[in-house]
């Protein structure tokens, strides 16, 4: 016996007509094998159609004016060459930022009047600032 | 099926753009490549409405699409693949959902999506535009240059594949 397995796909999917549907029906009515097939098909067809249909990131669609669409491929490499010029940038300020050195009481007293004036506890006598590690006196 | 074109790319994008988008993530698995090939075949349509010759849209973009994909895979060949990422990025869910709703809705098709990603091309291919897309066998013959015959051919003997895995 010739099983029409290929036209159970195209049964279900609603692309038989005529003779090979007829042929098809009267085929499963006698044929627990094709029949068991259909059953089976037709759960995974059901299966990837259950799949959720996923919203378009914003984004993608680019606009329509735009002379050049932006290109998202390789962002890994450009993700790369970006953090290597931050850290380009971090190493030069680095060398090229003078150390603090000196520190007045003028602007000691300037940076922290806000808390003398806020704070009748605070003593100006000796203002210790740790990041800059400068005791004023 | 729709015989007349869109008037404009930004109605192709418009009704298009989130079944190309679902084309190319059930194809590949992975949004960046889903989020790539959109912009490409947007690009390709905006430049080929010009020169557009009345028949079947749906053909037309869908050729477009899959050439479009077709040329991306042998541009990789080129460049290490990507793999499969093990989580769906977050950033490709509706906005009108919570995250983690949306996030149980996504990944609850990844033994799916996976068994897909198995499939010899063709036959995922066809699967896809079938069942994800929504294409007759017409409409797939034209996007895929091949007779009817080969369609259904490609789509029972993907779905038996996928039968086999996901048993």
């Amino acid at each position: 016996m010739t099983h029409p397995s290929e036209q159970i796909s195209a049964y279900l999917d609603g692309e038989l007509h005529g003779k090979e549907l007829n042929g098809l029906l009267e085929h499963l009515s006698g044929c627990g094998r094709c029949s068991a097939e259909m059953e089976e098909i037709q759960n995974v067809r059901a299966a990837v159609r259950s799949l959720p249909v996923l919203e378009l990131p914003d984004g993608v669609v680019p606009d329509a004016d735009a002379a050049v669409l932006p290109m998202r491929r390789n962002r890994g490499l450009w993700v790369g060459a970006a953090a290597a010029m931050v850290a380009l940038v971090i190493a030069v300020a680095a060398i090229v930022t003078p150390p603090p050195t000196a520190v007045s009481v003028d602007d000691l007293s300037s940076r922290f009047g806000a808390r003398v004036s806020l704070d009748p506890a605070f003593s100006p006598a000796k203002v210790v600032v740790p990041e800059l590690n400068v005791v004023s006196e | 099926m729709v015989e007349s074109v869109p008037l404009t790319w930004e109605e192709v994008a418009r009704v298009y753009g989130r079944k190309i988008y679902n084309f190319a993530y059930r194809l590949t698995g992975n949004p960046d490549d889903a989020h790539d090939l959109v912009q490409e075949v947007l690009l390709r349509v905006r430049k080929g409405l010009a020169n557009y010759q009345p028949g079947s849209f749906e053909g037309w973009l869908w050729r477009i699409t899959r050439n479009a994909f077709l040329d991306d895979i042998r541009k990789r060949k080129r460049r290490p693949t990507t793999p499969l990422p093990e989580e769906v990025d977050r950033w490709d869910l509706a906005s009108t959902e919570s995250a983690d709703d949306a996030y149980a809705r996504v990944t609850i098709g990844d033994d799916i999506q996976k068994a897909l990603l198995d499939l010899p091309f063709e036959f995922r291919e066809a699967v896809v535009l079938c069942d994800i897309v929504g294409l007759s066998y017409e409409e797939i013959s034209q996007a895929v240059a091949v007779p009817i015959g080969t369609v259904r051919s490609r789509i029972h003997r993907g779905r038996r594949i996928l039968k086999e895995t996901l048993g």
